[in-house]
């Protein structure tokens, strides 16, 4: 899903990167205020992890491929600021060392799977929560959340590639419907991935996982370590 | 302790992950290729990286050193992130 330099306009790729730089501040800023020193290990460990797991490309449709993001895990273990942290390195050093997207269509790439991969996934994620208050619901959130995350990070990046051939205006809907389609089926192993290390960390290092103090504070004070 | 084997396992799992992304899974034709490849879009090559395509220039195609490099950058991934998350965390 990485947008090389040529794909996108420069003005898609310059509002793309304008887009982010809100996100980049707040993150920075809210990071400071959630992230304890013992969840450092985490970031550094699920970011490795995850760069290492974007070099595996999954047979999808039509003889292509497509990778896991990582984003959706990193954003409910720690938090969508340090999820997004985590992502612009991932991307940063991709694009930098090994020319996986391209340097002008970073901000573009950044705002694809760093911020709809981290946040929408973060927000159904709290939302199911709130609403059911227990374990099931927290692992339901967060398939449901990986997986709409990846495929609405295809669908951007889709939307992005249409509107940069502007001179064809059907090539938007055949790009969204393509991305969206192909990345639905990532977008269901990203979802056990998710489920699957989000489990192994609530059974042995739930204290890695402070819900309560990434949560909005509207999120009704309950306290799902060992819950059923 | 148990932080360092947090630490330990995944890494491990990093570098099977680096394995089986260089041997097993390392073909890679993009939904969004193919989509920009029906559209006429080019790549345009401002900048290659340093390693591009996670390869050493002139050894193309070696799977040691596309393992060596992809183990190393995953370290190299683990070392600024535990650097950078020590600096924004909460004091």
């Amino acid at each position: 899903m990485h947008i090389p330099d040529g794909f996108l306009d420069l003005s898609i790729s310059t509002i793309m990167f304008l887009l982010v730089i809100p996100f980049w501040i707040f993150s920075i800023k809210g990071v400071r205020s959630v992230l304890s020193d013992k969840q450092v290990p985490l970031m550094a460990t699920l970011t490795a992890m995850f760069f290492a797991a974007q070099m595996m490309n999954y047979p999808i449709i039509g003889g292509t491929t497509a990778h896991l993001l990582g984003g959706p895990i990193l954003a409910i273990t720690l938090g969508p600021y340090a999820g997004l942290i985590s992502m612009t390195i991932i991307l940063f050093i991709q694009a930098l060392f090994f020319g996986d997207g391209g340097l002008i269509t970073f901000g573009a790439n950044v705002w694809n799977m760093g911020v709809i991969g981290v946040f929408i996934p973060y927000l159904v994620f709290i939302i199911f929560m709130k609403i059911m208050r227990n374990k099931k619901g927290m692992l339901i959130g967060a398939f449901l959340g990986a997986f709409l995350g990846d495929v609405l990070a295809a669908i951007f990046a889709g939307l992005e590639l249409g509107l940069s051939t502007i001179n064809f205006p059907y090539n938007v809907q055949i790009a969204v419907m393509a991305m969206g389609v192909h990345h639905s089926v990532i977008g269901i192993g990203e979802g056990i991935a998710t489920v699957m290390i989000l489990s192994i960390l609530l059974s042995k290092r739930s204290d890695l996982l402070q819900l309560q103090k990434m949560a909005p504070r509207w999120l009704p004070s309950i306290d799902l370590r060992g819950s059923k | 302790m148990i932080k360092n084997r947090m630490i330990l396992i995944g890494i491990i799992v990093s570098v099977i992950f680096v394995l089986i992304g260089c041997v097993y899974l390392s073909s890679s034709q993009e939904t969004l290729d193919k989509v920009a490849e029906e559209f006429g879009l080019s790549e345009s090559i401002l900048w290659e990286g340093l390693l591009p395509d996670y390869e050493l220039p002139g050894l193309e195609g070696n799977l040691f050193t596309n393992l060596a490099i992809g183990i190393a950058s995953t370290i190299m991934i683990f070392a600024l992130t535990f650097t950078m998350g020590k600096a924004l965390k909460k004091k």
